[in-house]
């Protein structure tokens, strides 16, 4: 539990790179980590078994030494009944077993083959044995039912005294044996504690990394919800004050101009009306309130075709702009015959995007030639078209870098304008001239920034005073398909 | 004859006062009937005695109690109030008001002219078109 209130006041304290690299360090402390009590427990785990098979053997070892003690006593056993009754039974059951003792000696040798010291003993005892079996078998050859009762007695002495030779040597190795298996149980016991120590401190840290990478994964799915909601709250807003607009365009369009629609009328009847009784004067005025009246209906005319663009509810298609550029010149068929301007364009690619915007776009930056063209000049306007990458454009974003691009270029010969304006025309009712020489309420440079934000494009001025206006519109080069 | 007249339905009293004026500056005699609402309009063609007074309906889309369009809905399924030419008089120029209008049965769509002049103009049109050219159901 105390674990676990730390590293949340750790997540807590650190900000979002160093948590990453908490995070980081903490997977690379926990990898080593593990390896290492991996590791360790690996050898532990082998000394154990290595003194548990040390401890087996020394078993073995004593179970051998026993083995020929009692082959020994067996040989004994059968030798006093041979003494005794001088049948050949027994004395072919003491030669038997006699003759297994060698092949024991020699297993236990092999057994011992690890321990100088009780090599060394073996060697004894296998002489010992050897005597041992060599006066047995010259005993062997005689006839026992001959012996004098003191014959027999001094045969048995010679024999204990051999016997108890090798006994000897078997209870040392036994006990050299039993000593070192108190010491190999010893190890075992340590290695068997530690074993288990090392388990829990295994689980231990296993436990903890799970807890940590747990709470903070925790920590990040909440996050993540969080960061989730905070979206979908501002999408939220952003419908609710694109609807806010729309409606602002309804309220535009309706209620301000009725108002407005009744002053011209009113100004109108009265001029109608009284026309023979009114003065000059009067007359001016009221001129004038009509004019402002018609001027301030133009506006939220403006206005209402500019939050028209805003409108993204008509489908996106594949737009030939040679099409668009036919309909803009019929549009502006009157205005180029009266003018006598000369278009000039390349061939022009398709686009996706939407067909009335993309056609404002085009009518709007004509029109605007047209409209800004030298008095005593003859207006031309030429259109090249180029492929560029969006690396190219600037100000372009950072996701579009990589983006291909078509740039449509248009440069017209009309009076142009200074170049620290190249950004300002773009704002909505900026305008560079005044009402009396150039009518407009500066909304169409402002609708064809907006269609091309809309379509996800770049467009910039340039142009110098009197030496004509120079227009780039970036629109990415896509289909439908993609 | 002298029974006849024209209905005019629209809750701006400027716009009843302006359409009145052009009407008297164009010198058409006719009796101008005035409703603020919907709910008057319809009253009176209910209880009307004799069919075929109503030349035709000056009618604005939005109006307080019933609009322009329930008005139109509910004189269009009538029978005998169905015969009389409706034109809508709005200030709209939305393509939904005027198809839904037209939709709806309305016999024409004007928009509000904006000044007097044109008002007065547009008035003469209709006058023209709807006393003098077109025949009467009646």
């Amino acid at each position: 539990m105390k674990n676990l209130s730390s590293v949340r006041m750790l997540t807590r304290i650190l900000n979002e790179g160093q948590l990453s690299w908490a995070i980081r360090l903490l997977f690379i402390v926990s990898i080593f980590l593990i390896i290492i009590l991996s590791f360790s427990y690996h050898s532990i785990n082998r000394e154990l078994i290595f003194y548990s098979e040390r401890v087996d053997h020394t078993h073995d070892v004593l179970d051998k030494i026993k083995d020929i003690n009692s082959k020994l006593h067996e040989v004994t056993y059968y030798g006093r009944g041979f003494l005794i009754m001088g049948d050949s039974s027994n004395k072919e059951q003491m030669l038997h077993k006699l003759g297994v003792m060698p092949a024991m000696v020699d297993e236990l040798m092999q057994l011992s083959e690890d321990n100088v010291v009780q090599q060394e003993k073996t060697k004894l005892l296998r002489q010992a044995i050897e005597t041992f079996g060599n006066r047995v078998r010259i005993y062997a050859q005689e006839n026992p039912l001959i012996y004098t009762n003191e014959q027999k007695k001094s045969l048995l002495m010679a024999g204990s005294t051999r016997t108890l030779e090798v006994v000897r040597i078997l209870n040392e190795m036994s006990e050299t044996e039993t000593k070192l298996m108190a010491n190999r149980l010893q190890s075992r016991n340590n290695y068997k504690q530690q074993i288990f120590r090392f388990n829990w401190v295994i689980m231990g840290v296993a436990l903890i990394f799970l807890v940590s990478a747990f709470i903070l994964l925790e920590r990040e799915l909440a996050q993540n919800k969080m960061y989730k909601a905070e979206l979908e709250n501002k999408v939220d807003n952003l419908n609710r004050s694109n609807s806010e607009l729309e409606q602002f365009a309804y309220v535009a369009s309706h209620d301000l101009q009725e108002p407005l629609r009744k002053i011209r009328s009113f100004t109108n009847l009265l001029v109608t009306r009284n026309s023979s009784h009114l003065n000059q004067d009067t007359m001016q005025l009221l001129e004038k309130i009509d004019r402002s009246a018609n001027r301030m209906q133009l506006l939220i005319d403006d206005l209402l075709a500019f939050s028209r663009v805003i409108d993204m509810s008509q489908n996106a298609e594949e737009i030939d702009l040679n099409d668009i550029m036919d309909e803009v010149k019929t549009n502006l068929s009157s205005i180029i015959r009266e003018k006598s301007a000369q278009i000039n364009q390349q061939i022009l690619p398709t686009i996706v995007g939407y067909n009335i915007q993309i056609l404002q776009l085009f009518q709007n930056l004509i029109s605007n030639s047209l409209k800004y063209s030298k008095l005593n000049e003859r207006p031309v306007i030429d259109i090249f078209v180029q492929e560029v990458w969006g690396y190219e454009i600037p100000g372009v974003k950072e996701s579009q870098q990589d983006l291909p691009f078509y740039c449509i270029k248009i440069f017209d010969n009309g009076i142009g304008f200074k170049k620290e304006y190249a950004e300002k025309i773009f704002v909505i009712f900026q305008r560079l001239h005044g009402q009396e020489k150039f009518q407009g309420s500066g909304i169409g440079l402002a609708i064809c920034r907006k269609v091309i934000s809309n379509h996800n494009g770049y467009i910039i001025a340039d142009g110098k005073e009197q030496q004509g206006a120079s227009f780039f519109v970036y629109l990415p080069k896509q289909t439908l398909q993609s | 004859m002298l029974s006849q007249n024209i209905i005019m339905a629209d809750d701006d009293a400027d716009d009843r006062f302006l359409v009145q004026a052009a009407f008297e500056d164009n010198k058409i005699n006719q009796k101008i009937l005035l409703f603020e609402d919907g709910e008057q309009l319809l009253e009176h063609l209910y209880n009307q005695s004799t069919l075929g007074d109503t030349r035709f309906i000056l009618l604005d889309l939005n109006m307080p109690k019933r609009d322009g369009r329930e008005v139109l809905r509910t004189l269009k399924s009538n029978k005998e109030l169905s015969k009389i030419p409706i034109i809508v008089f709005s200030t709209s120029k939305a393509p939904d008001d005027i198809n839904s209008s037209y939709q709806l049965g309305a016999n024409s769509y004007v928009v509000k002219p904006s000044s007097y002049e044109h008002l007065k103009e547009v008035i003469q049109k209709i006058s023209d078109f709807w006393l003098d050219t077109a025949v009467s159901p009646y």
